[in-house]
């Protein structure tokens, strides 16, 4: 820059010298001194033209130039501090919300997982449901994956694994601890290596072994590099650690930084050492074979491999290993970064209103600097320039924005999500934001660009003519559709949320605790675990201040229960293939500590705990479906005996009589999931040897009815553990609340996220509004004088802006409504309890957006009323 | 705008001034304002530069090294930028200048019969 600057004033001194020679010349020739300098300058012709010119010659000028604009540009922003402000700030939200979803969306579904070659790995999982005894619902039978992985020519390799908690001792204390399953070779498919000792191998049969992450290594095991070699107990069964995985390497999605790895061994029945027969299947392609080859190739050997009943009627399917780790999360954040993008709109076209405005007040500037020789082109470059200048200083505040609405998300809802705690901005973001803002930069200018060049090509100066431009209200008319949208469905979110808090739960859990035990010795026989459950079921009912205790294999919100699906047979009614109910073991007081509402007939009582017969309650699901219109007291159910299945395959071999309906209650932890048939078994009269009984070797989950405060309740409950089951490692206890409130977390955020979006919205289509409107007050100043002095009032001078407000706020409130409908339909399956067009709120949406227009256009018409008739007229 | 069009016929003979400056400095070195002087009075004031262009065609030789330029003191004392032709631009010169000839005696052969006709 110095460089050329020193040019510039060099070739300037040699045409002042050449022009003093000539003026000297033209003195000699007998003309006056102005004459002949005058004479010269002519002769010379534009000085600056010829050092454009002369300097062309050398390149760089149009670095030059830019330089020039940006020192131009800086100059001239520094003059209008509000404007500038107002612009850089409306573009700093707009890109800043941009930059925080793209951020989001580049960390979670782009970003490749941390492992080798992440892109080739897929997970293959059966389309429907699977049967037996399973840990996830997509698993393949461990009989089936060995099949894929010896006949798939498309896979590099293929193997399984299972996640679950178990208790894990170390010398220093048992702590209920995730732990997953793998098939011998899944950490080499991964293409995970140790960090230290080995990783385990197809040798590895005897089921001694362990695998710890680096988490459980640093937590657990003090970081000690001797660590390899020392032994742990999982599930009361000791083992040997012979390695430690680095760090960041997650196998099993959703599963935290603390994880024992066991290799699976499998018995002669072709289920695991906990019972489970399929795991979820992790393969890697080999390069260069394709998802749809591999698939091609898997579906025609699982058509042919060697089937248990459940698997019978399942197709497999791929998809890649992030989507497995992502989940459901892919349209949700798809969405919302449609709705910052709508932002984005928003705040571009203020942007282009604002520097309407500006390019009208510079008019004369451009006119003259046209008149001196700047082409069009030239002024151009200088607004684009200082247009893309303001939306760069925009993108750097956005970006501080995103920083901090990032790492805030990260921190709060690190635990919460898959790969939540992976989140970050990246350079490519902040390259992606860089180029989004140099071309709303660019945009921007093309409207006001547009009047300016009309403005330099009319013929005469348009300074007095008030001409009224209709970009501007079209801009605003679309900014007030698009915040009509985002309000529309923030609204509708916070209607789904307010329903799903109101919806009837079912049963009554206030002053509910849940406590969830394990038994630490897995190996004990489950006849053990069963007495020591129920011992401790009725040591809690005697505790002081606990009004009732149940068990329950499936308490709502819970993330231990267990899903007993049976088809059943009810009597007098023909079965059907998929005649199936949910079972849940419960205790004799389940009705009483649930709170459930009891429709018919009773509840468990203690005699039926010695009666012969077993009695079960079922909820009013179950009725509407299999004995809608008949006498549901008495009815007799029994399990379906499948083709081959023994009396053992049957969890329950004789009949269950029906002697109470209860109501529906919300099962699982979704609030707004539909009531499933239920049937609640007596786990206090549950025969011996039954399947059922395997169960108490796993969660045993307590629901208990008290009075007391929360760390009173724990406390005694803790005392009794203590003493009485020291076996039992506790997994969770806490209010029953709590789980549920838990559950509306995604939801909640998904609102916050949305509400901030509208609230953004709003802000940026009043500053909109206002805008215009201010604006068109001051270009209409004398218009407005002419006519209060020509007899109207001051009210109807008032009544003009508003006027114009209100029709650009209709103008854009009926494309709005429609588009709202639309998001609103686009958008039903996150919606409950509220309808896509739900009038409530379009009304709220449209009431509010038209207070803000009133109130962002009640300034303007205050100044519109207040013109100075006198002055208005003397500027004239 | 108008600048620019005042431009236009000037590049037609972009080519032929960067000639006549390195002929004009085949005689000697010598500083802008006598290059222009030069060539009007060579050309008995037919051939009109527009002296703010003759720099533009300065820069242009100076960058492609036909000729250089050092301070020096005109003749009436005053400080000055004096251009000197360059080996390279003295090459250039005799070789530009004979295909100018070859050029215009052609151009003038293929134009006299039509001149007679008119005349």
């Amino acid at each position: 820059m110095f460089g050329w600057g020193r040019r510039r004033e060099r070739l300037l001194q040699e045409f002042e010298e050449h022009v003093q020679m000539e003026t000297a010349e033209n003195i000699l020739a007998g003309m006056s001194a102005d004459e002949a300098r005058r004479a010269a300058r002519k002769r010379f012709g534009n000085t600056l033209a010829a050092v454009e010119d002369a300097q062309d010659v050398w390149g760089w000028v149009w670095l030059e130039r830019l330089v020039q604009d940006v020192r131009y540009a800086v100059r001239s922003l520094r003059g209008a501090p509000a404007y500038t402000a107002a612009l850089v700030c409306t573009l700093a939200l707009g890109l800043g919300c941009v930059t925080t979803m793209v951020a989001i969306v580049e960390s979670i579904l782009l970003r490749p997982v941390a492992l080798p070659e992440a892109a080739q790995l897929v997970q293959v999982y059966s389309q429907d449901d699977a049967s037996g005894m399973t840990a996830s619902a997509h698993a393949l039978a461990y009989p089936t994956i060995d099949t894929l992985r010896r006949n798939v020519r498309g896979f590099a390799g293929v193997a399984g694994y299972n996640t679950m908690v178990h208790p894990v001792r170390t010398d220093d204390d048992m702590r209920v601890t995730p732990i997953v399953e793998v098939t011998p070779d899944l950490l080499s498919v991964m293409g995970l290596e140790a960090k230290l000792g080995r990783l385990v191998t197809p040798k590895d049969t005897d089921g001694q072994v362990a695998v710890v992450s680096e988490g459980f290594w640093r937590e657990r095991m003090h970081g000690d590099a001797r660590a390899v070699g020392s032994t742990i107990y999982v599930a009361g069964k000791l083992r040997t650690v012979i390695g430690v995985l680095p760090s960041g390497a997650r196998v099993a999605p959703g599963t935290g930084e603390v994880i024992v790895y066991l290799p699976v061994v499998l018995n002669a029945k072709g289920e695991d050492e906990f019972g489970i027969e399929s795991a979820s299947t992790i393969a890697r392609l080999k390069p260069g074979v394709t998802k749809q080859q591999a698939l091609a190739d898997a579906e025609s050997v699982f058509a042919h491999a060697p089937r248990k009943y459940g698997e019978k009627q399942r197709h497999v399917a791929l998809r890649s290993y992030l989507k497995l780790v992502v989940g459901d999360m892919e349209r949700p954040l798809l969405a919302l970064l449609g709705g910052v993008g709508v932002l984005l709109l928003i705040a571009c076209a203020n942007a282009a209103n604002l520097q309407i405005g500006r390019a009208a007040n510079r008019m004369a500037e451009m006119s003259v600097r046209s008149a001196l020789g700047a082409s069009f082109g030239r002024l151009l470059q200088q607004m684009v320039t200082e247009s893309v200048l303001v939306s760069l200083a925009g993108a750097v505040l956005g970006a501080g924005i995103a920083y901090a609405v990032v790492g805030m998300v990260r921190r709060t809802y690190g635990g919460d999500f898959a790969r939540f705690d992976e989140l970050a901005v990246r350079p490519t973001v902040l390259i992606a934001t860089a180029t989004l803002a140099v071309l709303v930069g660019v945009l921007a200018t093309l409207a006001p660009m547009l009047s300016i060049y009309r403005g330099i090509h009319a013929q005469f100066s348009a300074k007095n003519i008030t001409r009224r431009s209709r970009l501007p209200g079209l801009l605003v008319a679309l900014q007030v559709a698009l915040t009509c949208v985002l309000l529309v469905v923030g609204g509708l979110f916070v209607r789904t949320l307010q329903s799903l808090e109101n919806v009837r739960l079912g049963f009554d859990p206030h002053g509910v605790t849940t406590l969830i035990l394990m038994p630490a010795d897995r190996t004990q026989s489950p006849e053990r675990s069963r007495q020591v459950e129920m011992e401790l079921l009725h040591r809690f009912e005697a505790l002081p201040g606990i009004e009732s205790v149940t068990m329950q294999t499936s308490i709502p919100f819970s993330t231990y229960n267990m899903t007993l699906e049976g088809t059943t047979e009810v009597e007098g009614r023909p079965f059907h293939k998929d005649d199936e109910a949910f079972y849940s073991l419960v205790s004799t007081n389940f009705v009483k500590t649930s709170g459930i509402g009891l429709l018919q007939g009773r509840g468990f009582v203690q005699s039926d705990e010695s009666a012969g017969g077993v009695v079960v309650l079922v909820n009013e699901a179950f009725v509407k479906k299999y004995l809608a219109e008949r006498e549901a007291m008495g009815t007799q159910l029994h399990f379906h005996r499948g083709e081959g299945e023994t009396d053992a395959d049957l969890p329950i071999v004789m009949a269950m009589t029906v002697v109470g309906v209860v109501e529906n209650e919300v099962q699982g932890g979704n609030l707004g999931a539909p009531y499933q048939p239920m049937v609640y078994v007596n786990n206090l009269q549950l025969p011996k040897g039954s399947l059922f009984e395997q169960l108490f070797n796993m969660a045993a989950q307590y629901a208990v009815r008290s009075n007391l405060s929360q760390d009173a309740l724990a406390a005694e409950i803790r005392a009794v553990l203590r003493r009485e089951a020291p076996g039992m490692a506790e997994m969770s206890l806490k209010p029953m609340q709590e789980g549920i409130e838990k559950s509306l977390g995604q939801r909640r955020l998904a609102m916050r996220l949305v509400g901030g979006f509208g609230i953004a919205a709003l802000i940026l289509s009043a500053v909109g509004i206002y805008g215009v409107l201010a604006y068109s007050v001051a270009r209409r100043r004398r218009e407005i004088g002419i006519r209060i002095a020509l007899g109207s009032t001051r009210a109807r001078a008032a009544g003009l802006v508003m006027q114009q407000a209100g029709e650009m706020v209709a103008l854009g409130l009926l494309p709005g409504v429609a588009a709202a409908w639309g998001a609103g339909h686009a958008l039903r399956s996150y919606l409950y309890g509220v309808k896509s067009l739900d009038p409530m709120t379009l009304a709220l949406a449209g009431v509010v957006l038209l207070a803000i227009a009133a109130i962002s256009a009640s300034v303007p018409a205050l100044r519109a009323a207040q013109v100075d008739t006198m002055e208005a007229l003397r500027a004239e | 705008m108008t600048t620019r069009e005042k431009q236009t016929p000037l590049e037609l003979v972009q080519g032929t001034l960067d000639l006549l400056i390195l002929q004009t400095l085949a005689f000697g070195k010598t500083h802008g304002h006598a290059i222009a002087r030069t060539i009007e009075r060579r050309s008995d004031e037919v051939l009109q530069v527009g002296h703010g262009s003759l720099y533009p065609a300065l820069q242009r030789l100076l960058k492609s090294g036909l000729i250089v330029a050092e301070d020096g003191v005109s003749e009436n004392n005053r400080k000055a930028r004096f251009y000197r032709l360059t080996a390279k631009g003295r090459k250039q010169l005799s070789a530009e200048s004979s295909k100018w000839e070859r050029l215009t005696s052609a151009i003038a052969r293929v134009l006299t019969p039509v001149a007679e006709e008119q005349s």
